[in-house]
């Protein structure tokens, strides 16, 4: 009878092993699992960042980091709205994530090589390429960060631009005084009341922190960049297939503003689309979905529910938003920026 | 005989605590274990390297000298420094206005006491969190920015970016002062003995008064002159930001300390008048029977019995101040808190051990304190007897 059994299990391996109609065996995924049995997706944001991730009065969620969050639960659960968003602070955000309280961290978090290789946490790709700067009152005439010798700046403790800060100061001999609070709101509150001269962080959370100011044409946001920030969605180390989901979803996201696939036309493209790329994309070629265990218009749902890389750009942050930032580093790669994506072959 | 032995109280009640012992090891042991292996697991890292990374972090108040190309084992401590600092300070401070409003309270004038009364009442219902944010930007709020500072003789500066005063280029002469001060003091103490000695003998009154201010008053004043003639001064200048130079005592620090001091004074009042309330009014009636004059009284007779009351309650407060003073975490007071277990754990992620050594430094002091107090009242009571 077990012989028997056996035996039986593997023909059915080996026939799954030969056709390419049968579905492979997938490497077990147990995130994958836990959003679909529990049906939402756990995803770790900012706190309160216009731009980024900030909750409006009605406690819906909007930003670049979100719209990141309702792709990938579009392309999980086939439904862009089922997403438990959890708001973290700089401290929280790795234990949060480390001890599985979230499935993913999409949080304006600069990538480093030792978080990487002392948190536990993987980086599954750039959707933001940040650059750390200064907000100063036009009333100082500081106009570069080179002005700032002598100021007090404040930061939020444990970033990286506390770092960043302290170190480009102490390589150039200029004396600054950092004060470091425990949350942002918290620095640039006090930033707002006067305490400090100077806040720092990236141009586009900057940005978005100048609108929470009292006075927002007062400050002046510098442009030139101290560092170099880039910022993606964060993974826990293990479980390599729900890596995978999360970094093609953002891949696609990029590959569908390259290929020309918006909300818009999404639907035309699907059924009409000569290109085998796009077919590819959206499920209409071949099963790229079902290689990673999710349903083969994973892509479609993603892009018709919230849109490619480039609408969700200037929805959130772009020109449609408050924050005005043109795309910069954050244009395709064919078009001068630093945006890529591997093709979906 | 096993059965004999097992009926035997004390062989019975030393297997319990063996026991106990065991399991309460096993525990720890297996939660050690658990936690590491787990984090093995999640690729975190372990151990108490990353103490002797650079540490790259600018701290904005420093006592021990302590800059940011230094590890972070010196951030730890720099870290514990100022904890200490504002704990100290905040004890005595809070002591004193305790005592004062305890007194107050009990006074037979209508108006005081009930002024008393109505601050215990007050602060004895807030949380603590409302005072260090009231007085932080309170105090923020209050004081000016830097380019309209308040300055006294062009050498002290007060704006909102704190209280700014010279700085000594060279600190020997302080260190030679602070040591004659101390020597001074120590004579006053061995006068003080002497002369009661002397007194229990022959009856001869010592002009305590006059040496007193001699040895505490004119000594220190000369020694401090002699230092500050001797160096050379750092001193604040405006500055295109702030003014360049000097040293700063940070607005976070004056607001913690002021949190503190008044949160707890509330406490340690109601301590003072429940210990004083507590000695018998027949003590009182007894003294000034003796003859005794009124602060004889209170020095000689009602405060070593009212001190046998209020020393262990007061003990619990000033564990208290230490523990509260992580408050300043939340107005950026770069406190052991806010600067290990916020910036440090942040940028190495080993949240075990950091909160594990956060969590032994409050133990440590907390327990010193204790012992403290506890062998003052031991003494206090032994006096009493």
């Amino acid at each position: 009878m077990k012989l028997v059994s056996i035996v039986t299990g593997m023909i059915v391996g080996l026939a799954a092993a030969d056709g390419p109609a049968v579905a492979q065996t997938l490497v077990p995924s147990p995130t994958l699992d836990a959003i679909k049995a529990r049906g939402n997706l756990e995803c770790g944001v900012h706190l309160g960042l216009p731009g980024f991730s900030f909750a409006n009065d009605k406690g819906e969620w909007a930003g670049i980091d979100v719209d990141y969050c309702k792709a990938l639960a579009a392309a999980v659960l086939g439904d862009a709205t089922k997403v438990k968003f959890t708001p973290t602070s700089v401290q929280q955000r790795w234990p949060i994530l480390q001890s599985g309280q979230v499935d993913l961290l999409s949080r304006n978090t600069t990538i480093t090589f030792s978080r990487n290789a002392s948190l536990g946490v993987n980086f599954q790709g750039i959707n933001f390429y940040e650059g750390q700067t200064f907000i100063v009152r036009k009333s100082s005439k500081a106009t570069t960060a080179k002005d700032l010798d002598g100021a007090s700046i404040c930061v939020a403790a444990g970033s990286t631009e506390e770092k960043n800060a302290a170190d480009w100061f102490r390589e150039r001999s200029l004396k600054v005084t950092i004060t470091n609070f425990q949350k942002n709101d918290d620095a640039i509150a006090a930033y707002d009341a006067g305490r400090c001269d100077a806040y720092t962080a990236g141009v586009g959370a900057l940005a978005g922190q100048r609108i929470k100011l009292k006075t927002p044409d007062d400050h002046l946001v510098m442009s030139d960049l101290i560092s170099n920030d880039p910022q993606g969605p964060t993974t826990r180390y293990g479980d390599e297939r729900w890596q995978g989901v999360v970094r093609w979803v953002l891949n696609g996201m990029i590959a569908a503003e390259a290929l020309g696939v918006t909300s818009k036309n999404v639907d035309e493209m699907k059924a009409n689309s000569k290109n085998s790329e796009v077919r590819r994309l959206l499920g209409a070629e071949g099963n790229f979905g079902q290689m990673l265990g999710l349903p083969n218009d994973w892509m479609y749902n993603a892009i018709k529910q919230v849109g490619n890389y480039g609408e969700s750009y200037e929805r959130t942050v772009g020109m449609e938003s408050a924050l005005k930032l043109q795309r910069g580093a954050n244009q395709l790669w064919l078009k001068g920026g630093l945006l890529f994506t591997p093709p979906f072959q | 005989m096993l059965g004999r032995l097992l009926f035997d109280r004390k062989i019975r009640d030393r297997l319990w605590q063996v026991a106990i012992g065991v399991g309460l090891t096993a525990l720890v042991a297996f939660f050690v274990r658990n936690a590491s292996e787990n984090m093995v697991k999640a690729g975190i890292a372990a151990g108490f390297d990353f103490l002797w990374r650079n540490s790259g972090i600018d701290v904005p108040f420093v006592l021990t000298g302590y800059k940011s190309s230094d590890t972070l084992w010196a951030l730890f401590w720099a870290g514990v420094a100022n904890t200490l600092f504002v704990t100290v300070i905040a004890i005595v401070l809070a002591s004193v206005l305790g005592f004062l409003i305890g007194l107050a309270r009990l006074s037979t004038h209508w108006l005081l006491s009930s002024v008393a009364g109505a601050y215990v009442e007050f602060v004895r219902n807030i949380p603590l969190l409302f005072f260090v944010l009231f007085w932080y930007f309170g105090v923020i709020a209050s004081l000016p920015q830097p380019n309209d500072s308040v300055g006294l003789f062009g050498a002290i500066f007060l704006n909102n970016r704190g209280l700014t005063i010279p700085y000594p280029l060279d600190g020997s002469g302080f260190r030679w002062a602070a040591a004659a001060i101390a020597a001074s003091i120590m004579l006053m103490w061995a006068v003080v003995r002497w002369s009661t000695i002397r007194k229990l003998r022959t009856g001869a009154d010592t002009p305590l008064l006059s040496i007193g201010i001699a040895l505490c008053g004119v000594v220190p004043l000369l020694a401090l002159f002699w230092a500050g003639r001797s160096t050379a001064w750092d001193m604040p200048l405006a500055g295109r930001f702030n003014l360049r130079g000097g040293t700063v005592l940070i607005p976070e620090f004056v607001a913690l300390l002021m949190a503190l001091v008044t949160y707890t004074a509330g406490f340690i009042a109601e301590i003072v008048r429940g210990g004083i309330a507590a000695v018998p009014s027949g003590q009182r009636e007894a003294a000034a029977a003796l003859g005794l004059r009124g602060g004889q009284i209170l020095r000689f007779v009602v405060v070593p019995q009212a001190m046998r009351v209020i020393i262990p309650p007061m003990t619990s407060q000033y564990l208290n101040v230490l523990k509260n003073s992580s408050f300043g975490a939340v107005i950026a007071y770069p406190d052991v808190v806010s600067l290990f277990m916020g910036s440090a754990l942040n940028n190495v992620g080993q949240a075990i051990e950091i909160i594990a050594m956060v969590l032994a430094v409050y133990l440590f002091f907390g327990l010193l304190v204790s012992a403290l107090m506890n062998w003052f009242n031991t003494r206090m009571a032994l006096v009493a007897q």
